[in-house]
Formats: structure tokens, sequence, C-alpha cells
């Protein structure tokens, strides 16, 4: 690898040692800065907007003053309709993928599907959905094309964080579960299922997060509206959610306290991932509690 | 667990030999073997292959249903109410004026790869060291907090990325360095997709030097170098291919976002015009900090005020094809530099 001698012991070696690790250390502690400016910038501008009202006032069009409730709802109602939608499908195939899919050709296919569906921009996924839901299907801007346009960008977090929690079964589990003349369909569900189970739902945690912060696709498949009835479950209206409102109200500039909505708006989604990020630490924990 | 239990379920052909005495008894457990058991677990995995398959499907229906739009600037297909384009005045072309029937996309492609490149050149590197700091440095308070540092970087929704560009970057760039200039452009688009694709870039590369074996780094000071000579000199050179996908990987993320980067960067098709007149700023301002656009932002803006059918509707959506096929090139690319890794 080497065809120079480079491991010269010198001064200047030790100068540029202390040198680079302090460089590192200030790296890494930049990145801490980072976050906490960030956060703090956006709790900062969103918190004299933030109170009970803003949270339950239904939004303005023309006027100030207009609240968050719908989008509030939306966003949980869309997360909730797009978890469900890709849970069965994330499992299943996460499921064939660590059980019945050996450890030869076929799972590597499987897995550069799961890899390339991962890596598609969400941009991407947003054109698809609008082709095939909201114009082939004829359904519009709704809450059923965002809800089924936002599975597609959970199901390969699911399918990958289902397969790696069933490849870390102990193996003696399984085989005990064998021995006692189980089949592999009664092991998968009975054993290997449930011992994965807190790891599946860390992941579903950090799923639910990646759908409650997404816009691009809800943008082009659930709309920049929101019903005028409260709360309105039905599919085939439209959903404004609150990462779209955040943009929308920004972009738009029709609200002359625009301004003050979005950072009210950013600093309930930071909180909400403030509070997902803790309930995913809490779970970690279990799990580690568990295996020791 | 005790270790002849054991040894006897670890060991299939032990059972044959146990004294009759010693052997489990079938007693009253959930594993009745029923035909209903047995046809169960012999069809349950076509269903778990089937959602496999759908994910296979997925990805081929996305391509499909992308073409039959983005071909469709190019092909004269049905249903297509707009002009059929040769690939040249779409590619080769920085004309980019709709209203005008021309439709050159080389601003765009422009725009994402100068802003991708600007991006990665800031987050590659500091990703990789933090990586090498985490797995190699950090005592393991700071290992913990540096992971939870990334988590939540990465969990930070795009909005509230491009929020705080709009709202707190532009004014404080603009007002600091620009003489109230405008900031928005590839800089603040940049630094800002910089944070979002670091985290992605930490982690690969944190897993890359975890893997390393230990005493590549105990050889190395062994004989004589100093920790950051080992770092330097053995393990990132260790670690290369795995290092470059973490990259490719960043790259990708960087390539395909669009809402962030749209909130900051201004919004000008014309933006390579307007660096060339302008000549009040010097020429490298003018590139940071000149109003621009890439694929991605330009789909968000125009996307929803164009025809379904017209031939700007179909460019737009053979941009957005482009960035599949990207993606797909790039998934490729990081599978052969797995693949170098292992030989």
């Amino acid at each position: 690898m080497q065809t120079r001698p480079v491991l010269r012991s010198s001064t200047t070696a030790k100068v540029v040692d202390r040198l680079m690790l302090g460089l590192l250390w200030t790296l890494a502690l930049g990145f801490i800065a980072v976050l906490l400016l960030f956060v703090g910038a956006i709790l900062k501008q969103g918190w004299p907007v933030l109170n009970l009202g803003f949270l339950t006032r239904m939004p303005e069009t023309l006027e100030a003053g207009g609240g968050i409730k719908p989008q509030l709802f939306n966003s949980i109602y869309l997360v909730v309709l797009s978890l469900g939608l890709s849970l069965p499908v994330g499992l299943g195939a996460g499921i064939y993928m660590s059980e019945y899919a050996g450890r030869g050709r076929a799972l590597r296919f499987f897995r550069l599907c799961i890899e390339t569906l991962a890596a598609t921009p969400s941009i991407v996924l947003a054109l698809f959905g609008m082709i095939l839901f909201v114009q082939t299907m004829g359904w519009s801007f709704s809450i059923r094309s965002g809800a089924l346009t936002l599975a597609l960008l959970n199901i390969p977090v699911i399918t990958r964080v289902t397969e790696l929690s069933l490849l870390a079964v102990p193996r003696d589990l399984k085989e005990a579960s064998y021995g006692l003349g189980a089949t592999k369909l009664q092991t998968i569900l009975k054993v290997s299922l449930p011992y994965a189970a807190t790891g599946i739902l860390t992941g579903l945690v950090l799923t639910a997060g990646r759908a409650f912060g997404e816009s691009a696709i809800l943008v082009f498949t659930a709309g920049t509206n929101v019903s005028a009835q409260f709360p309105d479950f039905r599919w085939t209206v439209p959903g404004e959610t609150l990462s779209v409102h955040l943009w929308y109200v920004t972009s738009d500039g029709t609200l002359p306290d625009a301004r003050e909505i979005a950072a009210g708006t950013a600093a309930v989604m930071i909180l909400a991932l403030l509070i997902l990020n803790l309930l995913v630490r809490f779970l970690d924990r279990a799990i580690r509690r568990r295996t020791r | 667990m005790n270790q002849p239990s054991d040894s006897i379920l670890g060991d299939p052909l032990s059972i044959a030999v146990l004294p009759a005495s010693t052997q489990v008894k079938p007693g009253p457990s959930d594993f009745r073997l029923s035909r209903l058991h047995r046809l169960a677990d012999r069809w349950s995995h076509l269903l778990f292959l089937g959602c496999s398959l759908l994910v296979v499907a997925l990805i081929a229906g996305i391509l499909v249903f992308l073409s039959s739009k983005g071909l469709a600037a190019f092909l004269p297909l049905s249903g297509n109410t707009g002009r059929t384009l040769g690939f040249s005045e779409v590619f080769l072309s920085a004309d980019w004026a709709p209203s005008n029937d021309h439709y050159g996309i080389l601003p765009f492609i422009g725009g994402s790869l100068t802003v991708t490149g600007l991006a990665l050149l800031l987050a590659a590197p500091t990703g990789i060291l933090t990586g090498v700091f985490i797995a190699k440095l950090a005592p393991s308070w700071m290992r913990t907090l540096m992971r939870q540092v990334m988590d939540l970087l990465v969990g930070i929704p795009s909005v509230v990325y491009g929020i705080f560009g709009l709202t707190v970057m532009l004014p404080v760039i603009s007002r600091t360095w620009l003489k109230d200039a405008p900031a928005s452009g590839f800089a603040v688009s940049a630094m800002i997709l910089a944070v979002m694709i670091v985290p992605t870039i930490v982690s690969l590369s944190t897993d890359a030097f975890e893997s390393l074996p230990q005493n590549l780094d105990e050889g190395a000071q062994a004989l004589g170098a100093s920790r950051w000579q080992a770092i330097a000199s053995v393990l990132i050179p260790a670690a290369g291919p795995r290092l470059i996908t973490a990259a490719v990987l960043g790259l990708g993320r960087a390539i395909g976002e669009a809402m962030a980067v749209q909130m900051v960067i201004g919004n000008n098709p014309q933006w390579i015009a307007l660096m060339r007149e302008s000549t009040d700023r010097a020429p490298f301002l003018r590139a940071l900090f000149t109003p621009a656009a890439t694929l991605t932002t330009e789909l968000v803006q125009e996307l929803p005020n164009t025809p379904a059918g017209s031939t700007w509707n179909n460019v737009l959506f053979a941009m957005g094809l482009m960035l599949y096929l990207l993606t797909m090139l790039l998934i490729l690319a990081t599978r052969r530099l797995g693949r170098g890794a292992e030989a």
C-alpha cells in the first residue's frame, strides 16, 4: 500500500499529531454546536407563537392569526395511514429476506432493490405518486394519494429494520423451537418476531419521524389545502400536513403573518422530533437491557 | 443457559443416542402440528415472497410511469399534446424559456452538479474525519453523544432546514458579508445540504473504521507511528473503498434533496446568464451568491403550474426520470465499490 516511509517519528510528527487531534475534537464539537444553534434558533423563533390557541385554531387564508389544527391532524393521520399500509409489506419482505431468501443471488437482488428504493429521492417518488394516483387513478390531491405514496418511502426502511432485527435473533432460540417440533412459520411468528419486536418497533418510530417530516411527496400527492371540516377522516379530501404548510406559507406569501406561522410550525415539528427521539432511546435501552 | 443442554440442542445427532428417559416429552405446547399448520407453513412463504416481489415491482413501476411521461418529450406517444423535442435541444441547451418553446435543461443539470459538488466538498472530509474520531479516538461518552447528535441531525425534516436557511442564514450572511445584497444561491444551499448529508457519511465511515482489524492500528503504532500518522497513512487508505461508498451515498442524498434547497437557492433558471452579466461583484462572490436553480428545485417550482401532457410538463418529468436513473447508477456504483472492498 505504502511506497515511501511515512512512519517517521520526529518532533514535527508529534506537533502534527497534536494539531490534527485538536482539529478532530474541534470538528466533532463543531457539529454539536451546529445542532444546538439550529434547534435553539428554531425554538427561539417559534416560542412566542406557540400556545394552545395556535395548535387548536383553524388556519386563515388571508388574515393573520390562523392556527395549525387541521395540519397537525393530517400529519398524524397520514403517518398512521402510511405506516399501516407499509408495515405488512415491509414485514413480509423483511421476513422473506432474512428467513427464506438464503444467502445467494436472490438475497443480493432483493437487497439491491430495497437499497434502490431507499435511495430514490422523495421528489421522484412524488412524481410517481402524482402520475399513478393523482392523474391515472383520478384521485386528485387527497389523503389516499398521499398515504399510498408516503408508504413507498417507509417500505424500504421497515424491510431493512425487520431483516436486521430477525438476523439478530440467536440461532439456539430458533433451533430450540424446531427441536420442539415447530414448523418454520410457527418459529417465525412465535419465537423470532416476538424477539425482534422491540428492534422493529424502534425502526417504526424512526420511520414515523421521517414520514412526519416529509414534504416533497405530499406537496404533489396530498396537496396544499385542508378540508373545511374538522376532524375529517375521509380519504378523498386534500390533506396538507405540517411540513407542507411550513413550506407553503413561506413560498406563497398571501398571509401577513406567514413568518410567525412558519416559525411556530417549525418549532412544533422540532419538539415532535425530540419526543420521538427520546422514545427511540427508551426503546433502545429496553433492547440492551434484555440482551445483557 | 447451562452448558450440557445447550450442546444437546446444538447437535441433532446426539439426541438419537440419549437414553429414553432423558428425552423431552412432547407435552402440551403451542407447537401442535395439525394439517392446517403444515399447510400454512408450506404456503406462507409465498406471501412473504409476494411482499418482496412487490418491492421489485415498485422499482420497475416507477421506471415505467416516469418513462411514460418523461420520454413523451422526445417520442410521439399517445395522449401527448406537446411538441416532440430532439435530445440536443433539451440536454445540450442552456436556454430555458418554456413560454417561448425553449426547453434547454443544462442550467438545472449544472445547478444540481454545482450544489451537490460543493456540499460534498464540505461534508465528505469533515464526515470521514468525524467518523474516524468516533471509531478510534473519542472516549465512550463522546462516542454516544456524537451518535445522538447525528441521529438528531438526520431526523430534522428538510423543510425545517429550509426555514433555518431562509430566516437565519440568508439574512445573517447578507448583512455581514454582502452589504445587504441577497445571499440566496449555491453557497447557502450547499452549506445546508452538507449538514443534511453529513450524518450519512459519518455513520457509514464510522462503521468502515470500526470494521477494520484492530491489528492494523496497533501495528502502525508499534512501528512508531503517532495516532494521526496511523490514521492518515494506514486506516484511511485501508477503509478507502467503503469511505468512497459513504461519499457516494451522501452524494445521492444531496442531489435528490428538493425542499430545503428550493427554499434558499433563489429559483432562477437564468442563473448562468445572470452570473456572466453582473459585473458589480467579485467573480467568486457572484458564483456563490447568485440566485440559481437545480433539477429538483425546478420540479418543485414549476410542476404544479404546468398542464399535464404539455411539452413543458413532459420535460419536467424527463428531469425526474434523469434523477431516478442517476439513483440506480449510484447504487450500482456502490455495489461495484463494495465488491472491490471484499476482494
